[in-house]
This record gives structure tokens, sequence and C-alpha cells, in this order.
């Protein structure tokens, strides 16, 4: 019914711009050139600096930006790391507390930790948010206190932290410049530069080294590289630094370790496919290794150690897995939502920008300098039984020793264990694992003698994905496991497609009960994994199947 | 052209085909609901109710959005697609309102639903905290998200089909939610009321909220469906009406070529003015002894106050009696008749005819006066058709358009979508020119603010620049156009630095603009009353049509001169001949051929001498010249400059015979009203902006007594002695199409059967010419004629005692001088009162608050009205919209001239404004 007391008398229609914002919106901005790709970068600036993004900010950017409102708002609350709230709405707290409550820190008691905090601290002052993985697995429970890491946190030492007030990134030291270069870094990359070089013989050498995409989807260095010089220039390249995949921490390691290496190999490849700008996305997650990244790139600039017409654009996620997936990745560093793009097209034809993009994981660009520097066969030869490379598991959970363990690719998860982890936690009693993270599926303890690489697992609904292998026991409770799976899938699916966004949230529903439905379970995760659009919702009802499967004796 | 295989069935596909359509030609039609199957909107691909399994493929692809390839094997009928097309339809089930108890139970999802055997689901619902609550804020279309499945239709149909960009998606994941702006209550927001998303949601979760009941259920469900047109603006667009109880009820977009189903708020909302109770079904006959006073409201809820009700028989006798007296006594130079660009061409022609035949002189004109005339006179002038030389839609090919001295996201709306689709899909790079700002500078690469009344400055520095720097089209130049050296020689002083002075736009960006524009390969000048209605309005128009010709950009794909027209008719009314000097198809009277043609066409004799122009009939009518005028649809009382003038010209007619649907401010000073037909009332056809003939169809009847215009004016005309006997629209058609050479080849029945031909049209199986020119100009010797524009400064310039520029205009929800929509509950109840709108500094410097009754004067009138702070106005103007009655702005506005188009100044005049003393 027509109700005319409705209208509210202003003109033009909708929110008026507030001029002073505009003002402080650009002095905030003003280092950045003003593109629409920048809004995630100038709404963290915004975050930032008021520790919440007030909606008069948002409408000075959409002005200054000439976008709708409703686009900066959709970037805007897509991301956890943006807090958008009234302008008349009181601030939010001083201090934010991210704990993470994914698998590994929740098995070791990131539940108790929320509890505690919650009601250890003034909530006037702080608050408490749940996060998902922060790649701190083998320090579980980890929490981040403003922008500052605790790991094995507890109430204490938290309050530690907040004592202190710095509660910014803590450095990392890593292999610096100077030793990274003593030790014969960044030679070939400079051979490239000079010519000395042959890009197919650098392509060659990679593809017989066996090198695979090592964020998950296995597929061969080589021949992407192949791929996306076969397309028109000008050619782009992405490195996706948004290591996501809960238990996953192996990118974090190599880039505290050696950075350099990275940004050799990342050079390399740019180089191999002749891609002038480079964006590298970081997630928000690694606030300390960005800034490392920032500070180690302007040195190799200055050293001139990088090609003048290559640029390298450091960006910065907000806090959203599903920017792990490339498109969804390359629609972030476009300033969008993180929404995976429909394929085909891929982005070695269509991808950031519509330009033909190569795109590779942290790790996979890592070996590339050592591969040229020691030839193809050092680093073949380091798989087990037919398996090509080295690999990189980041395994948590009960194990004595957790970490990154690099180990031959095909090694089972029996070896893993015993060989390289020390054995199961005392007094707990291997039931099973996950081989790849939230996403690769759960295996039994009797199924560990399987070799671990791209490929083995497929038979058994699991997959490596980006190798986190998280332990568990019989202290472990797999219904509970498999449900703090699911609940992460919900929380991080994009919400674009109804297989995964409410087949997520209806499938967490389903596994709480206490007596599960298995045929309802069945088709629901068939046809998520049929008819979803990305490899998240795809790959979302992994952990139902495979208990389904493999723990019936659990439910 | 792919070859491919459905079901092992081998299948042709084109290059647009997806999998989905092509399935659909095959008799398949997979279910969908994020994919529109309608122009404009994309696939989207996320609902995942079309899935289909390709062989060789792991996963199912989603057939609305995948194309074929070569050999490619799709199956539709296996278990895996079939099942998961039923679980997305499950589980979208799951989280709706009980179908029974849901908000549009023959909702598309619905049937969707219903077509892969799901009615309920095994799935438990979402928390009741987690259902979103119904949003009523909006006075036209309610929000009930409850019933939402995220298919993104009204986002795209916002953001992309409409370019509103209004709607959102906010969040992720399972919290996602459809937004207006930022997470604001619908009616709170930026929304236009386009109704786009109501148009494309397919759960009910948008709808209009007249067909709700308080529970937000549909109630109202139409019986049966009218095909026809929008009543409102040029642009012309194709809708259908919806009919319940002989009552509009709703109203729907239809793919016609310059609307392709979209509308805006005026044409989907403000179709309830026909059911309004002040409509006028009886005629009326002025009371003995009830003076006209000019001065003097009539309440239309109670004309018996002023007037009495009279047969039909009775009033037509003594209208015709009048009338025909006064031209038998006095002269039949003493009558004049206004017609009305608002009526059909049917009507537009009997309307001429009537006055050419039966007043027996050429006074007839009509609002084309008040809007295009300069523009047409310098058409003329210079190529010889004073109608556009290529549609709104060829902006799609253009590289660059110029929209000047028009505001289309208000007052063609829809046109305008066309132009922000081209700008976000082709790369039209748009560059706007107006002394105010518009919304659709945001998407602009220039926007000049120019100072009021400069035009002719600001686009011969423009003309200027292209010729000293050489960018002009020489071989278009030679083989098309004339006067190009006069031209050159006249430009060389009006030096972007000179003309800067005037303007107050820098010579760079003058030269930065002027060669974006010459630079392009293609492109487009669009124009509005900002250019036409000033005494220099002819010229504005002149230079407007030279940057076309010395750039070559006429006759071609992507180029093209438009002035947007205003009414829905005003482009057919002028065709048909509702112009004093000229006849059917711009015939000058002047021209003796023309005259004899016609006096043997109608077998008469007509007035060899042009007649008088509205505002000059206006003043021969207050000198007491002209005694007798018959009006239909016009409102001159409200539309004329200097109103309060007009008003009381009006008052000394012996007698004024109107014919209206509504009694309006004109009608207040009438001897004889004669209530008549509204625009879905009848069937006859339209000429839109873009030279389509289009047919609108009779939707339902005229309330109470009230007769189509067509018998009024053929009942009139045979108490004039005229013996017509017209049975329907399509006889006048015939009649009309036979004079006129343009209506070539577009019979009625071609119109029954498409809807909507294109003139001039070369066969009667050709589809008509939507770019014309390319092969020379209807001029004597095919060339167009490049006519130098010398500097004219407004009639009335501010002053100590008038500081302030006014100009006048329209508002999105009103059109004309408000008689329709001020009577439309949704478009008044947006828009329900005047402003003068004023920037923030003047704001400042009178000391005035938002809101705060102020007293804005000229010399020739005040109003008292509220002010309302614009930020798109510059300091040092003002501007009122012309349609309400209780603030006219027409009280204030200037009579001066153009010369040439005989169109007074609108656009500009001197004003003050002033606090009320308490």
């Amino acid at each position: 019914m027509l109700d005319k007391t409705k209208k509210k008398n202003f003109y033009p229609k909708g929110r008026n711009i507030d001029e002073n914002a505009i003002i402080e919106v650009r002095n905030l901005i003003n280092k950045l050139p003003i593109r629409r790709d920048l809004l995630i970068e100038y709404l963290h600036l915004i975050q930032d600096k008021h520790k919440q993004i007030r909606k008069k900010y948002l409408g000075a950017l959409s002005h200054i930006l000439k976008i709708p409102f409703a686009e900066a708002y959709e970037v805007a609350s897509f991301y956890a790391h943006f807090d958008v709230i009234e302008d008349d709405a009181p601030s939010l707290q001083d201090i934010t507390i991210r704990v993470c409550d994914s698998i590994t820190c929740e098995m070791f008691g990131s539940e108790r930790l929320i509890s505690d905090l919650s009601n250890g601290l003034d909530n006037s002052k702080v608050r408490v948010l749940r996060a998902p993985c922060m790649g701190l697995c083998d320090k579980a429970p980890a929490c981040e206190v403003g922008h500052r890491h605790v790991t094995k946190a507890s109430l204490d030492s938290v309050k530690t932290v907040i004592e202190s007030k710095d509660l910014h990134p803590q450095k990392v030291p890593g292999k610096s410049i100077e030793e990274y270069i003593s030790d014969g870094g960044y030679e070939i990359l400079q051979k490239c530069y000079k010519g000395e070089m042959d890009v197919d013989k650098v392509i060659e050498e990679i593809n017989l080294s066996g090198l695979k995409g090592m964020g998950g989807a296995g597929f061969p260095s080589g021949q992407k590289w192949k791929f996306v010089r076969l397309e028109k220039s000008p050619r782009l390249m992405t490195i996706n630094g948004d290591e996501g995949e809960p238990g996953t921490f192996k990118d974090k390691l190599y880039l505290e370790n050696n950075i350099h290496q990275f940004f050799e190999g990342m050079l390399i490849a740019a180089w191999a496919v002749d891609a002038k700008d480079i964006y590298v996305y970081m997630r928000d997650e690694y606030p300390e290794i960005r800034i490392r990244m920032f500070e180690e790139l302007e040195i190799i600039k200055s050293k001139k150690l990088i090609d003048s017409e290559t640029n390298v654009h450091i960006r910065r996620g907000a806090g959203a897995y599903i920017c792990g997936e490339e498109s969804a990745m390359i629609e972030s560093i476009e300033g969008k939502r993180g929404l995976p793009r429909h394929k085909p097209p891929f982005v070695s034809k269509v991808g950031l920008f519509g330009r033909p993009t190569l795109n590779h994981n942290i790790e996979t660009v890592f070996w590339v300098p050592r591969i040229l520097s020691k030839g193809h066969e050092w680093f073949n030869k380091q798989g087990k039984e037919g398996h090509k490379g080295p690999h990189s598991y980041s395994v948590s959970g009960r194990v004595k020793e957790p970490g990154v363990k690099l180990a031959p690719a095909g090694i089972s998860m029996n070896e893993l264990l015993n060989d390289y982890c020390g054995g199961m936690l005392d007094g707990h009693k291997f039931l099973g694992y996950l081989p790849g993270g939230a996403s690769g599926g759960i295996l039994p303890a009797e199924m560990a003698d399987i070799p671990l690489d791209f490929g083995t697992l497929d038979k058994y609904g699991c997959f490596i994905g980006s190798g986190a292998v998280v332990v568990f026991s019989d202290k472990d409770d797999i219904k509970k496991v498999a449900i703090n799976l699911l609940k992460f899938f919900n929380d991080e699916s994009c919400g674009q497609c109804t297989p995964c966004r409410v087949g997520t949230e209806k499938a967490v529903k389903l596994m709480e009960k206490n007596v599960w439905n298995k045929d309802l379970m069945d088709d629901l995760v068939k046809t998520m994994s049929d008819a979803s659009i990305c490899g998240l919702g795809q790959a979302a009802g992994n952990p139902i199947s495979c208990v389904l499967k493999y723990f019936k004796d659990k439910l | 052209m792919v070859d491919f295989f459905i079901n092992d069935k081998k299948v042709k596909a084109n290059a647009d085909d997806t999998i989905w359509t092509v399935a659909k030609k095959q008799g398949i039609t997979l279910p969908h609901l994020c994919f529109a199957d309608k122009p404009g909107y994309r696939a989207d691909g996320n609902c995942r109710a079309c899935m289909v399994s390709i062989e060789g493929e792991r996963v199912l692809a989603a057939s609305c959005i995948r194309k074929p390839s070569e050999g490619m094997k799709v199956y539709t009928d296996d278990e895996k697609s079939s099942k998961s097309r039923q679980m997305v339809l499950e589980l979208l089930v799951t989280d709706q309102p009980e179908k029974s108890d849901c908000h549009d139970p023959d909702s598309h999802f619905w049937k969707m639903a219903e077509k892969v055997d799901v009615s309920d689901s095994r799935f438990d619902k979402r928390q009741t905290n987690e259902i979103p609550l119904a949003d009523n804020s909006h006075v036209a279309m309610a929000v009930n998200l409850d019933a939402c499945i995220h298919c993104n239709l009204c986002v795209r149909a916002c953001r992309e089909v409409q370019s509103n960009d209004v709607i959102g998606m906010s969040n992720r994941g399972h919290s996602s939610q459809v937004i207006f702006d930022f997470n604001d209550p619908m009616g709170d927001s930026t929304c236009v009321s386009c109704g786009e998303c109501v148009q494309a949601c397919p759960t009910g979760a948008l709808m209009e909220s007249s067909l709700l009941d308080e529970y937000g259920k549909k109630v109202v469900k139409p019986e049966r469906k009218v095909d026809s047109l929008c009543p409102y603006c040029g642009v012309g667009c194709q809708l259908t009406y919806n009919i319940k109880d002989e009552k509009i009820v709703s109203v729907d977009g239809r793919e016609g070529p310059a609307n392709l189903n979209r509308l805006c708020v005026k044409g989907r909302f403000g179709f309830d003015y026909v059911h309004n109770p002040q409509r006028l079904t009886k005629p009326l006959i002025r009371k003995d002894g009830v003076p006209k006073n000019p001065k003097e409201r009539v309440n239309p809820d109670d004309p018996l106050t002023h007037f009495r009700e009279a047969t039909w028989e009775e009033a037509l006798d003594l209208a015709a009696k009048k009338l025909a007296k006064i031209r038998d006594e006095d002269g039949s130079k003493s009558l004049a008749g206004f017609g009305c660009a608002k009526g059909s061409n049917e009507e537009a022609y009997l309307f001429q005819k009537l006055v050419r035949t039966g007043f027996k002189n050429n006074n007839v004109d009509h609002c084309t006066r008040m809007c295009h005339a300069s523009s047409v006179a310098a058409l003329m002038e210079t190529i010889g058709s004073g109608a556009v030389t290529a549609p709104v839609s060829e902006v799609k090919n253009a590289d660059v358009a110029i929209i000047i001295g028009a505001r289309p996201t208000q007052n063609h709306p829809v046109a305008a979508t066309f132009i922000k689709n081209a700008i976000k899909n082709n790369n039209l790079k748009l560059i706007i020119m107006d002394p105010r700002g518009q919304d659709l500078s945001r998407l602009a690469e220039k926007s000049l603010q120019f100072k009021p009344g400069t035009d002719v400055a600001l686009l011969n520095g423009m003309i200027n620049t292209i010729i000293e720097e050489g960018l002009v089209d020489r071989q278009y130049i030679e083989k098309n156009t004339d006067g190009y050296l006069e031209l050159v020689k006249h430009i060389k002083d009006f030096t972007p630095e000179e003309m800067s002075k005037i303007c107050e736009i820098s010579p760079n960006e003058i030269r930065e603009t002027a060669r974006l524009f010459a630079n392009a390969k293609s492109a487009m000048i669009f124009w509005g009353m900002g250019i036409s209605q000033h005494i220099h309005g002819t010229d504005n128009s002149r230079c407007l049509i030279s940057l076309a010709l010395i750039t070559g950009n006429v006759g071609r794909s992507g180029t093209g001169l438009h002035p947007l027209r205003g009414q829905n008719n005003v482009q057919g009314a002028s065709d048909v001949g509702l112009i004093p000097m000229v006849l059917p198809d711009y015939l000058p009277i002047s021209n003796q051929e023309n005259v004899k043609f016609f006096n043997d066409y109608w077998k008469t004799e007509i007035d060899p001498t042009p007649g008088l122009t509205v505002v000059e009939i206006m003043e021969s009518i207050y000198n007491r010249q002209i005694k007798g005028l018959y009006i239909m649809g016009e409102n001159p009382a409200m539309s004329d400059p200097n109103a309060n003038h007009a008003r009381e010209a009006l008052a000394r007619l012996d007698t004024l015979v109107v014919q209206d649907i509504f009694l309006t401010e004109t009608a207040y000073l009438a001897d004889i009203v004669l209530p008549a037909s509204a625009f879905p009332e009848k069937t006859g056809t339209f000429t839109n902006t873009d030279r389509r003939v289009q047919l609108a169809r009779k939707a339902i009847n005229p309330p109470g007594e009230a007769k189509q215009d067509l018998w009024i004016i053929q009942e009139l005309a045979k108490r004039l002695g005229l013996d017509w006997n017209y049975k329907g629209p399509d006889e006048v058609y015939e009649e009309l199409r036979n004079c006129m050479e343009s209506m070539k080849n577009i019979s009625w029945e071609r119109l029954v059967n498409e809807g909507a031909v294109t003139y001039p049209c070369d066969g009667d199986d050709k589809p008509g010419n939507e770019v014309i020119f390319g092969e020379g100009f209807p001029t004597s010797n095919k060339k167009g004629k490049l006519v130098p524009a010398k500097l004219v400064s407004p009639d009335e310039t501010p002053d100590h005692n008038y500081p302030l520029v006014l100009t006048t205009g329209r508002l999105l929800e009103h059109w004309h001088t408000g008689s329709m929509t001020a009577r439309s509950n949704v478009l008044n109840t947006i828009e329900p009162q005047p402003y003068v709108h004023i920037s923030k500094n003047e704001m400042k410097k009178y000391d005035f608050d938002q809101n705060e009754t102020v007293e804005l004067s000229t010399r020739r009138g005040k109003v008292k009205v509220k002010v309302r702070f614009d930020k798109m106005i510059p300091d040092g103007m003002v501007f009122l919209p012309f349609c309400f009655e209780n603030a006219p702005a027409n009280l204030l506005t200037n009579q001066a001239l153009d010369p040439d188009g005989k169109i007074p100044e609108l656009k500009y005049c001197a004003a003050k404004i002033e606090k009320l003393t308490a």
C-alpha cells in the first residue's frame, strides 16, 4: 500500500556526500594514484587510521573514484578486515583480537582461548573475533592482537602483549640481500636480463625439473609459461601470496627465510613470459612479511637488480580465503569482491585486467632460481619412487615436531609422521589426517601408506593440495573435525553460487545433528562438487564424504 | 558456426549462442533463475539451476553461460545433471516462505521449482534471526528479501541494464544480501524508481507495492494485458498495461526498439493519473455571469463553482456556434488552435486540418514552439530536415558523444540508459556541456559547466580550434557542405582565449574538448532545451550542426545530430503539420504548389499565408485580435513564458474551448470544457525522438462521458461545416500517410504487425532507415549549409536588482506542466511540492535554511517557494521546475523570442530571491 509519509525530503536522492570527509580521504590516500583497482588499498588506509570505516568515508571514496555507493559497499563488506559502520555509531574498540579457530588451533584449545579472552579482557577496549587460519598452526593456538601475532596464546600472554602497547607486526629476520648475493643469488636473473639465458631453454629446464604449481593445483609450471607466452602481449604476472588453506604455512616460511630467492624466481618467470607488471597479492594475515617485502623490494630496485621496465606491485588482501582461488585473487587485485570467475576462459588467456596472466604460488617460483642454477635433475631427483622433486608439507596437529617438512614428493603419511615429525604426541594414538588442509579430504590412519603427491589421492576422494597435513588422534572427535572444516567453508564461501552458499550452510546444520542423514548428505555433497563454480564449493563436501566413507564407526 | 551435440543430436550454434540458447531452440528449456533470456541481461551462471553434463569434463557446466565448442557432447537428460538441477532448487526452496504463504506463488521461481518437481525441502531452514525483514520504505516498490535467492538479476538490472547504480550484493557467503547504496532503506537511497529490478526479480522479493496486501503478498492479479506505449517523453518506450476490473494496475516494459523492455519511474509507476478522481467526465459550460479572473484558481475537485454540466450535444453545439460566429463576424484570422504533442499523429493531423479548413486560417501551433522550434529552424535551414539524423541507440557505435543543454537521466531516462551502456560497454567517451551539473557527469570524460547563456561562445571556440588545428574532415566538407570558407573567415576571431573570457571555460579545456570531439572516428551530438530555449537558440543549434558537418559526423554509423524530443509525439505532431507556417511533411505554405496540393487533397481552399506561432497568438489574443481559441491538451497558462500575461490573454478571449482530461490551469479560463480521453484510452500512432512511428492501443475505456479526442475533433468539425466521416484512427492514418512522402511504405497494417517502423522507409518489406543522410541532404544541392553564429547576449541579464539567473526545466518524476504527473500517486509522493534549487554558497549568502519558504521574483512575477540545496547548481543561478501549480515557474520567465524559431527564452532570465519578511 502506498504510504505518503514515507518520503524523506532530500535532494539529490540518497545520501549527501560529506565535503570534509572527501578532504580527509584525499589526504589519507594522497601517496597513491587515484585508480579504481586500488579501492582495497584505500579501504585499508581508512581502516588502519580509524580502526573502522564510517560510511561518510566510503561515500567520499565513492565520490573520488566515481563509483556507485553500492560498489564501494559491496567490496568493503566482502572482506573480513574492514568494519563498515554508520556515521553516528559508537566507535569500535581500540584493540581487535582475531583468534584463529581453524582446525589445528581448535584442536589446541582456541574455543577456550576465545572464551578466556572474551571474559578476561575489558570489552570496552578490546573486541575478540574469530578468524580463520593465520599460518601459525605449528604453534597453536594462535591469535593476532592488533597486527601482532601471539602463538601458543593464552589469556596471560595476550594480556602481556596488550600491556606492552606494541601491537605492530614483529620484524622477520630472514636472509639478507648481502647473504643471498654472496650465495650466488640474482646471478641467474642478471643473466636472463643480459640475454645470456635462452628463454626456451629455461622453460625446458623448468619442464624437465617437474616443478608443479605448489598452490595446490599441481599444474606443470613450464607448460604454464609456454601457454602464457603464446598469448598476445602485454602479458601480466600475478603472485598468489594468499596462503589461506587451513594448516598451510610453507609460503610464509619461505618468505620469512629467504625472500630474495622468491623475488629472483618471480622475476625470472616474469622475464620468461615477458610480463612487465607483476602483482604480488599478499594475505593480510602476514603483515610482517608484507612490510619486509616492500623494504627488500626497494633495496633490489636501488641495487638495480631488477629490470627498470619491470614493475612489482604489492597488493594487500583483506581477509578472504576465497582470494586464494586464482581468478578470485585477480578480481581482488582489480579492487573488487573476490568472486571466482567462470572458466573457461582461463587466466592464462583472460586474466588480470583482461590480459593474459601468468599466475604462480609463492613456493613455485621460490624453486626456480635453484633449479636453474643446480639443474633440473637436482630438483626432480629429490622425489621418491617416480615422484618428482621435493614437496613442502606443512605438518601440524598431534605430532611431536610440527612444522614445514621438505620431504621427497610421494612420501607416505606414516613416513612423514615418524621420520620427520618425531611421531605422535605422547598419549595420542594416530587416528587420521588431513592430507591437504580443509579441502583435501580426511583419511584414516589405516590409509597412511599412500604416497602423498599430486594425483595420488584422487581415487580416495582426497587431494594433497597445498600440502597442509593435519594429524589427529584418538583424543579428537572426527565429527567435530569435519564440522570445523565445513564451518570454515560456510564462513569463507563467496556466496556467488547456490550449491556452495546454501550447501555449506545446510551441510553444517545436517552435521550438527546427532544422527547423520547419509543419503541426503551424499546428494548434497554430489551437487556441491558437481555444480559449484570454483574449487571451494567443489571440495567443501570432501570432509563429509570422507567421514561417511572412512569413519563410519565413529558416527 | 559450431556443430555440437545435445543428447547425441547434432545441433548448430552461432557465435553468440550458449548451450542454453541452443537447447531452447531444440525445445529444451533448461531451468533458469539467474539467467533472464532478455536483451541487456548478461548470463551470470550463478544459480546453477541450468547445469548440464559435458563429455570429458569432471564437473557440470552452467548452460546459460557456457559456449559450445566444435564436437562438444552435451547431455541434459542424464542423472547427474538432472539431480543437480533438482538439488539446487531444493536448496533454494528450503529458505523460501511456504508457497501457500509466499509473496508471489506465480513467480518464475515457483514455476521453475515445479518444472523439476521440487515443492518442498529435506533441509532445515535458516534461523529466524537470519531472515531479512521487509523494507517498505519506498513508495512504489516492496522489498521482501526473505524470498531472495541471490540470483543477482536485480543487481544487473540496476547496474548493468539501467545503469542507475544503486543495488549491490553486500557481504559474502550465506550472509550476502541485496543492498541499496550503503545498505540503506530503498526509499532513502539514490534509487530513481525505474522498477527494472522489480521487472527482473524472479521470486517476488522485489515487487510493485500496489499489487500487494499489507503482508507483502501479491493479491492484485491482472486479468488482461494490452500492448501499448508510454504516454510520457519522446523516447517512445513500448509497454504493456496490466488491467484488472477495467483499471490499470501495473505496467511492464516491452521489447520495443527504443527501450528493450526498460522503463523509467514515469512509465512504470505514473499510469494511475488516468484513474484520478479529478478526471473530467462530463462536458462543462461556464456558468452565466461567472467572470474569467486570470488570478483565480478553480478547484478541480469541484468545478461546479464556475461551470455547469452539459450534454455533449449542447457543449459541442455551443462551442461550434461561438467559434463560427467569431470566424464569420470578426474574420477568419480571429480564431486559433493549439494542438497537442501528447496526442496521436491522427489527432494532430485532424486538428490542423480542422483549423486550416474549418477556421480557415493557419493559426495552429503546439508546444514544439516551446521546445525545439529553434532546433528545427536551424536544422531546416542547414540540412533541410528537422528530425534527428540517427536514433539514440546509435550511440553504441559512437566513440564520442556530446550532450549539451540536456539532462537525459531526468528527462529521457531510458534513452540515458543506452548512453550509459555505451560508456560502460563500448568505451564511449561522453562530453557533457551544461551550466548545471548532472548525475551523468560521473561517467563523463569531460564535463564543462559553462556560464549560462554563453553556448555560442563555447561552441565557436571549439569550431575555431578544430579549424585552426586542421582537425576538419576536408573530404566531407568538400563533398557535403556549403559555406565553409565563410565559416573559416567568420570563426577566426573566436579564439578559445577570447571565448574563454565569455563562457568561463579555460582555453585549454575548450581546445581539449574540441580535439576529443574532432578526433573521434564517429561522434554524435545530443541536445535539449538548454540549447533551444534561448533567444539565440537557433544560433546554438547552428553551431552544433557546424561542429558535426566540419568533422563529417553525419550520415554514418555512430554519428548524428539528435535533438532529444521532449514529448511523446512532438516529432509526429510537427510532421503532420501542427505548425503555422508549414503543411504536413513540412511543406511551406509560402510555396503555392503546396497550397494547391492541399486544396486538391482536402477539396477546399486554404489560407495561403502562414499563421501565427504560440507566443504570437497569445500576444494577438492579449491585443484582442484573436478572439476564439480551441485548445486540445495543452496548458499555456502553465507552459507559456510570463504566464501572468498569458493568463490575462486567455481571460480576454471571447471563446475558449479546452479539450482535456483534467481541469487544467488553462481550463479555469475556458468557456467550454470538453472531457477527453487519456493516452491508454485510445488507439493511434506516435512518432518518437528517433523517427520511429509506433502504435499505441486502447487499453481501457474513458471514464464517465469522456470521449476520444478524435471523435471530439470530428464532431466539432462537422458543426463547423466540414463533411468528415472518419470511422477510426486507421482511416485518418491512411489519409495522412497518403499526403506525406516521409510516411511512405509504413502502412497501418504494418504498424499493427510490427509495432514500430522508422521513417524514412525504402520498402514495405524493409526496415526503416535508422541513420540517414549518408548520401547528402534533402536540400536543393544535396549539401548541408554551414551557418556562422555571432554572439548574442541573453535578453535579460542579471543586474543589481535581479542578481541571479533563473533557469527552468523538469524533474525526473514530473512531466510538462504536471497535469498528469501531479495526479499520479507515486510520482507526486516522490516529488510533491515545488522547490527552488540553489547552491550551498548562495544558501549561505542569503542565510537560508533548507526548506525555508522564500520569495523568488522577476520583473514579471513572484512566487513563494521552499529552498532546497542542490549540488548541481552553480553559484549565481537558481532552478525552478515548471510543473507545480502552486509556484509556477512561468509566472517568472521571459517571453523574449528567438528571431528564427520564435521560441521564448525559458532557460534564462534575471531573478532575485529574498527571505520572507515575517
